[in-house]
Formats: C-alpha cells, structure tokens, sequence
C-alpha cells in the first residue's frame, strides 16, 4: 500500500469505508442495471417515449421551482443580508426553518389548508401544487446561497460604483454580476433537489419521475428499468453539478461564521413597510400558516386523533433519535476528515478527492441512492447491514456528509496558517496541533454540523423509505406508510407531532448554540 | 551563522527568489528591507524550514538544514522563534498558556518559572489569565515576543510585526526589540519594508527588490549608497 496511505491511517480507513459502504453501492447497481442481465443495447430498448417526456415534465417543474426559488431567494438575501430592515437577525435564522423540515411535512399542511378553506384539493395535487410547495422549501436554500455571496461583496466596490451612477446601475451592473455564480448555484442546487424530491409529488399524487423509479421498483419489481432510469437522473444531476463544480464545490455559503470583507448595507426608508410586510407575508406563508393549519386540522374533531397519532408514533421516538444521533456523529466524523485533507492539502490526491466523492454521492437523488445500496446489500455475505439499521446509517452518510465536509472545511479555510505554523515551529506535533489548536478552534462548527446533521437525519424519507428493513420503526416512515390509508386528521396530528419536535429541537439547539458561539468568537479582536 | 546559498524558490510559476545567497552573522539584527513580493518574508519562511526552495542550500550553524528540495532538519529542531506578521497567537489559549504551550510539549522543567520570568520582563504577568482578543496591540506584540523566547531560541525571525501598530507603540516596542540582542543572546533576522524601522534597529541592513539583493551593509553604509534602487526606495 502506498506510505502516504498508511500515513494518515484514520483518514485512509474513513476514506476506503466511505468507497466501500456509500460509493461501491452505487457503481454496482448501476453498472450490473446496464451491463448485466442482457446487453447495454437490450436494456436500452426498455426506455420509451413516455419515459423521456416524464423526464421532460419533471425537468420542467424543477425549472419553475429552481426560477421562483432563486427570485424569490434574491429578494430575501438582499433585504436580509444587504439592508437595515427590522428584525433582519430573527428572520435570517427562523426562514431556514423548511429547509430543516422534512418536505412532506409541508405538503400535508397545504393539502389540508385547501382541504379546509375549499373543501377541494385538486389545486394542491397537481403540478403547481408541487411546485408551490417545493418553491416554500427551497427558496431558504436560494436565500442563504445569495445572502452569503451579497454579504462577501466588497463594500469599496459598490462605493466606487456610487461615485460614479446610481443606485439602479449599481444593483444591475455592479452587484448582479458580481452575485453571478451564486445565482447560477443557486438555480442549478434547487433544480438538482427538485427533480430528486420525492416525497412531496408521491404524497401529493403527482407522477414525476423519481416517483416512476419508485413505482417501477417497489410496485412492479421491474428492477432494470428503475434502475436505468435512475442512470437517467444521475446523469443528468451530475452533469449539472459539474458545470457548476468550482462554486458549489466550495460551497462559500456553506458557513458557519466568516470573517469577510467589509460589507455594505443600504438603509432603506422608502421601502422601509413594504419591505417588512413581505417578510412576514413569507414567513407566515412559509412556516406560520402551515403550522397553524396542522394545528386546526389535528384538532378540529377532538383531541382523540391527536392522542391516536401520539401513541403511534411513540415506538418511534427512541429509534429515531438513537439513529439520527449515531448518524450525525458518523456525518461529522467523515465530513471532518473530508474537510481537514481537502482545506489543508495535505494527504494523498485519493484522499484529497474524498470531498469531490462526497459532492457526487449527494448529488444523487435519495430514492436511487436508496435503490443503489438495497441491490448490493441485498445478498447473504452483506446480510447484516441489509436486514439492521445499519443501511439507513450508510443513507445518512451518503447524503449529508459533502453539507458537513463543507461547514468544517470552511471554518477551517478562515483558521490563519501561521496559527499551526507557529506551533509546528515550537515543536508541537501535528496529532497535538489538530487536538489542541484545530478542534477547539473550530468546536462550534463542529457542534453545529452535528445538529444540521442530526435535524437531517430525523426528517430524512427518501432514501429510508426505500432501504428501511421489515418492522422498522422510525417517525418518517411510520407517518409516510399511514398516509395512505389513514384519515386526513391522524395524518396531519402525526405530522404535526413531528413538525413540533423538529420545531423544538432546532430552537432547542439553537439557543444552546447560540451563546457557545459568542464565547468561541476569537476572531473579533 | 545563517547561510543561504544559490536559493531558488518560486510560488506555481512566479518566481520569487533567483539565485540569491546571503550571510547572516551571529548576535546581529540583521533587517531585511524591501517592497511587498521583493521575497523577503520568504527567505524567513525558508530559514525557518516551513517552506523549501526548489534549489540551494541553508545552513544554521554550520549545519546543513535545507537542501533543494528536501528540509533535512524540521523548524522545531533549529533552535529559532519566528514572529509572525499576524502575531498568530492562539486565540483559545490565555496569555500564560500561549506562552507555556511549547515549554509544556517539550516537556520542559520550571515550565512556570519560565513563563513567569517572561512575562515579567515584558510587564504581562498581570495580563496571565486574559486571551489574546482582551489585550491591546502592543500587549499582543510583547506576548507574540514573550512565546517565541520562552523556548530559548539562539534565531529570532520577526516577519512585520510592528505592520498594524501606531508610531508611538512602534517606538516603543522597537526599543524592546533592540535590548532583546542582548538580553537573550540572539540573532535577529527582522523583515520590513518601512526603512525608518530598519535604520531605528538595525546592525546591518539587506535591501531587496525582486527577490535578489540590491545592497547590503550597516545603517550608515545604505543610506550612503549609490545604487539606484536603494536610493528610490529611501526616498520614499
């Protein structure tokens, strides 16, 4: 084995566990989807026109919500990160509360406030519905991506730009241009999530193609063509991804505390009103409403159904906490590792392109990626981690570690060099130098990414509905699986549950956070 | 004591350094003057063994320490404290721990007396519990000083440390940089690119301009000089 390799041996079994268990899945499935069984050719005549115009219809729908959301983001990243409206520190925290949320949750709450306000959903289940809903989950995505790139511009820049025009020009010829590869990211991440989102169409009825992949494995087992189409949707997120590689890889948006230039902010009189209506307008559309619709709807015949889908999802509760807890810890742990080699460019070129392994995993959508480890764990030596939770472990990893690898490597991206160098020159080991000096550095970023980690793993459904072993009990499935058949009321109590314990958990955390991160703010002095 | 002979050294395809060979002797500030990108921080970087050139050789004592491309011996074995221009003290650590990192990894003896005789001499000892963000400038600077002596190097390279301190501090803590030679028996090796500094402390002074040396001699010797370079650069 190479002596770089063996030089970093946690790094090198982190790095070779993450090919075997989350990558290796991937390559097989679909390497023996499209060579196995029959020839490429054979398999390649299972596509037909109706496959390519459900990829067309989809591509369509994440188009719009990728449009809407990166609009709608821009407007929200410049009133929040570029001006002095009110209240601007309570909305940049409480407008990423969907993106925390999983999808569903959402979609129950509109498909109810329809149900109750017009006695109809069929405005809901449809195409716009999905894209509506999906445009409430993403726009915070765009926000965040837009805000950081807006918080980072140069203030210098946009004074020389006032000497010379005015404020028009300079929001369209200076500060657009300069936002251009945040608004490109942004557009191509939310495309990318929608077209992989699942969850919202299968519960809203619609047929898009992630919920075809579904149906073709788990409704009418015909495996090759799933997982061909699977090979469609991969292709297509990854070759998106790479035209946008260089922003997204660094994902500077993906940040806990930076230390940036000097930024500008606009006073806005003028707009002052306007500008906080919308805000509340979006917060109350987007997080308020649909908690207060759950809430009517739980209740509206008694607490009898509330107290049903208590007890139903009580089993739940431990197994879910348990495995978005050991995930969360593996997610950091890996996402470190990635982080660490990558910021530091140190280690081998293989462990070096641990981050890229990670951002192409992530860039697979959850039910594929899902299908991918069930058919190579699917045999008797793998058994084990087929039949136990350790499957869903290897999901979570797969899909949330390049978020990790990025929070970590940004906060050690903004560490000065001269900080290890000068205790590398005091004859500090390099093992002393990443425990004492590194990780108390970047400790609230670590704890951080451990709670992103964590509120991720506990909404995750797209890839546990496909790998989930038999009598699994976890809060997504267990709401997801009761949909189907149970009344609107106990559905929506389930989800209304599981959208007040996430609730809880992130105001939890974040007011623990909050002040750790005040005592670990060194950088100001 | 400090040789560096046909250095070549460059960053990707810029190069930085070209052919440059330089004595430093012993117990002597020695200030390296120039502009920015001259290569005058990456000839500290060098000594101290936290970069190699890509050709020539650095001796420390007569030892051979970096050679082409291979540091034959690490920074922590070449007896040297190196300030840097940001200070780099560790942020989560106290103004006692800072200093007492070192000494503590070493395994040393007396690790508080040390530290305690340091911060003495440099009138911190009542700043010992506070972290770097609670202490000004000029405190920064003497705790960067105090860190870097503690472990008694026989070399001390200062990259710009005064850069970010106003004239009063500056004149101050040169003045404590001066007796330092010395108190503690050192070499100092001192890059900056403000002359006055450099007349203000220097026992002889190196001017650069693009990575080779343009003049070299005492105080007197470069402001006398008729080289071209030289005489722009004082001028300013």
């Amino acid at each position: 084995m190479n002596r770089k390799l063996i030089k970093h041996p946690l790094a090198t079994i982190i790095f070779l566990s993450f090919i075997f268990f989350v990558v290796f899945p991937v390559i097989y499935t679909l390497g023996t989807a499209l060579f196995i069984d029959e020839s490429l050719n054979d398999n390649l005549l299972l596509f037909d026109k109706g496959t390519f115009f459900l990829l067309f219809k989809s591509s369509l729908i994440a188009f719009s919500i990728a449009l809407l959301s990166t609009l709608l983001g821009t407007v929200l990243g410049f009133l929040l990160y570029k001006t002095n409206v009110k209240f601007r520190g309570f909305f940049k925290v409480s407008m990423l509360i969907p993106l925390f949320i999983s999808p569903y949750i959402l979609a129950v709450a509109w498909k109810d406030f329809f149900y109750l306000f017009f006695n109809n959903t069929s405005f809901i289940s449809s195409y716009i519905g999905v894209i509506l809903v999906l445009t409430t989950i993403f726009t915070p995505l765009s926000m965040l991506i837009i805000g950081s790139a807006l918080s980072n511009i140069n203030a210098q820049l946009e004074d020389a730009g006032f000497m010379i025009t005015n404020f028009r020009s300079v929001i369209l010829k200076i500060i657009l241009p300069l936002i251009k590869p945040a608004l490109i990211s942004s557009f191509v991440l939310v495309f990318i999530f929608s077209i992989s989102e699942f969850s919202v169409p299968a519960f809203l009825g619609i047929k898009v193609f992630t919920t075809e992949i579904f149906t073709q494995f788990s409704a009418f087992y015909n495996h090759s063509l799933a997982i061909l189409q699977s090979a469609l949707l991969i292709t297509m997120c990854v070759l998106l991804l790479l035209s946008e590689r260089k922003y997204i890889a660094d994902a500077p948006f993906l940040s806990i505390d930076s230390k940036g230039t000097r930024n500008k902010s606009y006073i806005i009189k003028n707009w002052k009103s306007l500008s906080l209506l919308f805000l509340f307008s979006w917060f109350f559309i987007s997080i308020v409403l649909p908690f207060i619709i759950l809430f009517v709807q739980s209740f509206k015949d008694g607490t009898s159904k509330f107290i049903q889908a208590f007890e139903l999802l009580i089993p739940t509760f431990s197994n879910s906490i348990g495995l978005a807890f050991v995930g969360a810890t593996i997610i950091v742990f890996v996402g470190f590792t990635a982080a660490y080699f990558s910021a530091k460019q140190t280690g081998t070129k293989k462990i070096k392109s641990f981050d890229w392994l990670l951002l192409m995993v992530f860039a697979i959508p959850s039910t594929i990626f899902g299908i991918s480890l069930i058919k190579f764990y699917n045999q008797p030596t793998l058994d084990f981690i087929y039949s136990s939770y350790a499957i869903i472990l290897i999901g979570y990893v797969g899909k949330f570690s390049f978020i990790s690898a990025k929070l970590i490597g940004n906060a050690i991206k903004q560490i000065p060099n001269s900080l290890d160098e000068a205790a590398q020159i005091e004859g500090i080991t390099s093992f002393t130098r990443l425990r004492k000096i590194l990780i108390p550095l970047i400790l609230p970023t670590l704890f951080v990414t451990f709670i992103i980690g964590f509120i991720f793993s506990l909404g995750e459904l797209g890839i546990t509905i496909m790998v989930y072993p038999p009598g699994t009990e976890i809060m997504p499935i267990k709401v997801f699986t009761i949909m189907a058949n149970a009344p609107q009321s106990l559905t929506s109590s389930m989800t209304l549950i599981v959208f007040s314990i996430t609730l809880l958990i992130i105001t939890g955390f974040y007011f623990i956070v909050k002040p750790f991160i005040k005592n670990y703010n060194y950088n100001n002095d | 004591m400090i040789k560096l002979n046909n250095i070549i050294h460059s960053y990707g395809t810029k190069p930085v350094l070209h052919d440059l060979t330089l004595n430093i002797e012993a117990n002597q500030l020695t200030c390296l003057l120039g502009g920015s990108g001259c290569g005058k921080t990456t000839i500290l970087r060098l000594i101290a063994g936290l970069e190699f050139p890509q050709a020539g050789q650095i001796t420390i004592e007569d030892k051979i320490v970096t050679e082409n491309e291979q540091i034959l011996i690490p920074p922590h074995l070449r007896n040297i404290g190196f300030i840097f221009q940001d200070l780099a003290l560790w942020p989560h650590f106290t103004v006692y721990k800072n200093v007492a990192f070192g000494l503590n990894e070493r395994n040393n003896d007396n690790v508080k007396d040390t530290v305690f005789e340091m911060l003495d001499f440099f009138g911190l000892r009542e700043h010992g519990e506070k972290y770097p963000h609670q202490l000004s400038g000029g405190q920064k600077q003497l705790v960067a000083i105090s860190r870097s002596l503690a472990l008694k190097p026989k070399i001390l390279l200062m990259d710009e440390p005064l850069s970010n301190l106003d004239v009063k501090l500056k004149r101050k803590i040169l003045e404590h940089i001066k007796n330092l030679k010395q108190n503690f028996d050192l070499t100092i090796i001192y890059v900056t690119h403000d002359h006055k500094e450099a007349f203000a402390i220097a026992d002889k002074i190196v001017v650069l301009d693009k990575g080779k040396i343009e003049a070299t001699g005492s105080v007197e010797k470069i402001k006398e000089s008729e080289n071209k370079f030289v005489k722009y650069f004082l001028e300013y």
